[in-house]
């Protein structure tokens, strides 16, 4: 083991192991997180569905923009309830619970959206009644939405249950919420807009503003305290709703902004951490496997066996990788999913350049007095393999493994920007495509194409860094130069 | 000459096993996955509903019709083979792209409405050409001047910090830092196009027309010689490093030779066979990364081509593409070995 330990420490002494080394460990800590935390099915169950996104902002930048300047960038709200702000009792027998949502809207740009959410209500003596209403600054309440949820079935015993699979989703606006607010401005403001130019502004102008004369925009921005509320007429007080959730949509959101589904585009990188690794070590680890077996068999063994494979490796390393690549994922996909095409192809043309160079480096070995001496102390050609030549070209080998990795990574990102990537797989290449199609890049939605990029080539620098550093291990000449 | 021609000739047949390799491929992989099949259905379909309309002027009963043009699908089956499995139509086929012969493309056309995938290709390759090569051009000027200067200055901190951004130029996809370029120069400063060959729409004037194709260039060639000149430089200075530590380097030198002399005459010239094959083993590499760099450019070259292609389903004109790829590649290499043997008279193998 002292050979490995000295080893590691000219390893460790250069700076290019040290950064590569840290590196690898935040991507590997990184990786091991998101194996811990998410879904194995994320991909299909969470960030293909766009009922998951539906409350987010679409294209919304950084939620820390809105630290810096919350006035372009008014912050997205989410509120919680599992329990009522407050509960009354109504002198008819029945409770009133309310789920309360005070907010200060200080922005001169609109909330984006404002949406409800009812999970899992419980009643027994009929269907309770739910209003929601917003309480502006100016000191009006409007009643948005009310709903009656369905009725027991004939024979179905309480407590009755709705909403529980499928959660109740309301979004505020639709035709009946601009007549309303087109005779509130005309009895309150005196204004006359018409329902379809809300309708045509968007709602959410009309809801958190006020008419702005007749001239430039329709509506401005009406700064202030707000509140929505949640009320639920209930005839039995053990009704229950186990949750609540109103949204007011903002123009920023999260760590790293949403692309034009709403999808949170840093929970999306996250999950391309594993994907990238487990890429890049599979497909160095088994194209490293198969081209150092390959030129040591044929280095040893020499004779038809040896041109055989080198005429082979010479078709296969003089193949242009990228065109094939493209081709054979489109062509295979019916037959197998695509994140191991790639891994396949990269496999099949990734060996031949391994296999000439351990093949020359074994026929140099193989004439040294090393090997000449053991061979004539008698030992077998297994034995001289196992303990004289491998140990010999082995630390060259992982050099070579670790410095392969990045092709693939590259490769996969390369074939998901030209949409050819496992769509249950979500990878940084993915989002970037996504986000090249849907032209973040004319639009200036930098948070979507600049953060992917700059992953995969944080991943790729780990490995060209750790492989840089094991340059003067494998090749101890070197060692006086770094 | 005779041990010349042998060389070249074993390099050639290994470069055409190449070429076949690739073609056996292309048509066993169409084969095996039906798509072959899947592709000339489309096409009896396509001659089956002309033929439908045509006829239908002249026989008027439905029944006779549609009888008329059973026999004519078995016709169409029997001509484009789908009547046999696929493996019967494979010498066929691979001797038919093998000679050039690419067939046609489904819904793209060329700049003049043919759909001939020759007529195409042979609009689309200048444009690719042009961009590789001038970025080509571009780097090798300046990765030559920078590298030869960086390996005189071996383990300066500019040394080191050469390494560290050819590292990281290993790392950085050409495409996005063509995208990166466009949010930046087009988006931010609107300094150059978003891309595209022209502007719309398109001055008519041939010289302002030609300005305005460069002014489209620029972009995608600064992306390209900006992803390739880190390692490019970083080529150079091993190479010449390599030389440079030759005996006869030093015996140069102990005779007092000017250094600048030593660079040119001693140490570049036997330098120059490696950097040239860099070089163009580069140009033929980065014909295929042209796929990516086109496409975020809308560069109408062969790599927007082939990106069309496969948007469009167009299974023809993906063939036919892979194998033109594979052509120039290896083309580029036989002329390479050629080269190669020319510039090194040292070489035998």
């Amino acid at each position: 083991m002292a050979p490995v330990r000295s080893g590691l420490r000219v390893f460790l002494g250069t700076g290019s192991g040290r950064a590569g080394s840290l590196l690898f460990l935040i991507l590997a800590s990184v990786s091991a997180y998101v194996l811990l935390t998410y879904p194995l099915d994320f991909g299909l169950k969470s960030w293909s569905d766009p009922a998951v996104w539906a409350d987010n902002p679409k294209a919304a930048p950084p939620g820390w923009l809105s630290l810096l300047s919350p006035n372009d960038y008014p912050p997205h709200r989410v509120f919680e309830y599992r329990q009522p702000t407050h509960t009354r009792t109504v002198e008819t027998g029945g409770v009133i619970h309310t789920y309360l949502a005070e907010f200060h809207h200080t922005s001169d740009r609109f909330p984006t959206l404002l949406t409800i959410t009812l999970q899992d209500l419980a009643y027994h003596d009929g269907p309770p009644r739910i209003f929601i209403s917003l309480t502006r600054p100016d000191g009006h309440r409007l009643v948005v939405a009310a709903l009656v949820p369905p009725g027991p079935l004939p024979g179905e015993e309480p407590p009755i249950h709705r909403y529980v699979e499928t959660p109740m989703r309301l979004r505020v606006g639709g035709e009946d919420v601009a007549a309303l607010l087109s005779s509130f401005f005309a009895r309150e403001y005196g204004a006359s807009i018409p329902p379809k130019e809300i309708l045509s502004r968007g709602v959410e102008e009309a809801l958190f503003g006020q008419p702005a004369g007749p001239q430039g925009p329709l509506f401005r921005s009406l700064k202030g305290a707000y509140s929505v509320r949640v009320e639920m007429l209930a005839p039995d007080p053990r009704d229950r709703l186990t949750s609540v959730k109103i949204v007011v949509g903002g123009s920023s959101y999260g760590s790293l902004g949403t692309d034009s589904l709403g999808r949170d585009i840093g929970v999306g990188l996250l999950f391309g951490f594993p994907v990238a690794l487990f890429l890049g070590l599979v497909t160095s680890t088994l194209a490293t496997a198969i081209g150092s077996t390959l030129g040591m068999i044929g280095g040893l063994l020499g004779g038809r066996v040896d041109s055989a494979i080198q005429r082979a490796s010479d078709i296969a390393a003089n193949v242009p990788l990228l065109p094939l690549l493209i081709y054979l994922t489109f062509a295979l996909q019916p037959l197998l999913p695509r994140l191991w095409t790639v891994v396949l192809i990269l496999v099949a043309f990734g060996w031949p350049g391994l296999a000439i160079t351990v093949r020359s480096m074994l026929l140099q070995i193989r004439s040294g007095q090393l090997i000449e001496a053991a061979v004539a102390l008698g030992a077998s050609k297994r034995r001289i393999m196992v303990k004289h030549v491998f140990p010999q070209i082995a630390p060259f080998i992982l050099g070579q493994m670790i410095f392969f990795a990045p092709s693939a990574i590259l490769a996969e990102a390369g074939l998901s920007f030209l949409g050819l990537g496992d769509p249950s797989i979500p990878t940084w290449g993915q989002i970037l495509e996504s986000g090249f199609r849907s032209g973040a890049v004319y639009l200036g939605f930098w948070w979507w194409v600049l953060p992917p990029g700059l992953l995969i080539i944080l991943t790729a620098m780990a490995f060209v860094l750790v492989a840089l550093g094991l340059e003067p291990v494998i090749n101890p000449r070197l060692r006086r130069i770094s | 000459m005779g041990r010349l021609g042998r060389v070249l000739l074993v390099r050639g047949l290994t470069l055409l096993g190449v070429l076949v390799a690739v073609l056996l491929i292309l048509v066993v992989s169409l084969g095996a996955t039906g798509l072959s099949d899947k592709i000339l259905q489309a096409v009896i379909g396509e001659e089956l509903r002309g033929l439908r309309q045509t006829l239908a002027q002249t026989i008027r009963d439905p029944e006779e019709l549609e009888r008329v043009l059973l026999e004519k699908r078995g016709q169409l089956m029997e001509f484009y083979g789908l009547n046999v499995p696929w493996y019967h139509r494979l010498p066929a086929t691979m001797l038919r792209v093998l000679t050039l012969d690419l067939g046609y493309a489904r819904t793209i056309r060329s700049f003049q409405g043919s759909s001939r995938v020759v007529d195409i290709v042979l609009e689309r390759l200048p444009l690719t050409l042009i961009m590789v090569t001038s970025a080509l051009a571009i780097t090798a000027a300046i990765g030559l001047a920078v590298g030869v200067r960086l390996a005189t200055r071996v383990g300066s901190r500019l040394d080191r910090a050469a390494s560290y951004i050819s590292a990281a130029s290993y790392a950085t996809p050409t495409w996005w830092l063509g995208i990166i370029l466009i949010l930046t120069l087009s988006f931010q400063l609107r300094v150059f196009p978003f891309g595209g060959l022209h502007s719309i729409p398109p001055p008519t004037e041939p010289l302002i027309r030609t300005l305005d194709l460069l002014w489209h260039a620029v972009l995608p060639i600064i992306t390209l010689v900006l992803a390739s000149l880190g390692s490019w430089t970083y080529v150079v200075r091993t190479m010449v490093l390599n030389v440079a530590q030759e005996d006869f380097v030093l015996v140069a030198r102990a005779k007092g030779l000017p250094e600048g002399h030593v660079m040119r005459k001693h140490i570049l010239r036997a330098a120059a066979p490696p950097i040239l094959t860099s070089l163009i083993l580069g140009l033929a590499g980065s014909m295929g990364g042209a796929i990516l760099t086109e496409t975020v450019f809308n560069w109408p070259g062969m790599g927007r081509l082939y990106y069309d292609a496969i948007m469009t389903l167009d299974e023809g004109l993906i063939i036919a593409l892979t194998y033109l790829f594979t052509l120039i590649y290896v083309a580029a290499r036989f002329l390479l070995e050629v080269l190669y043997v020319i510039v090194d008279p040292r070489v035998s193998y």
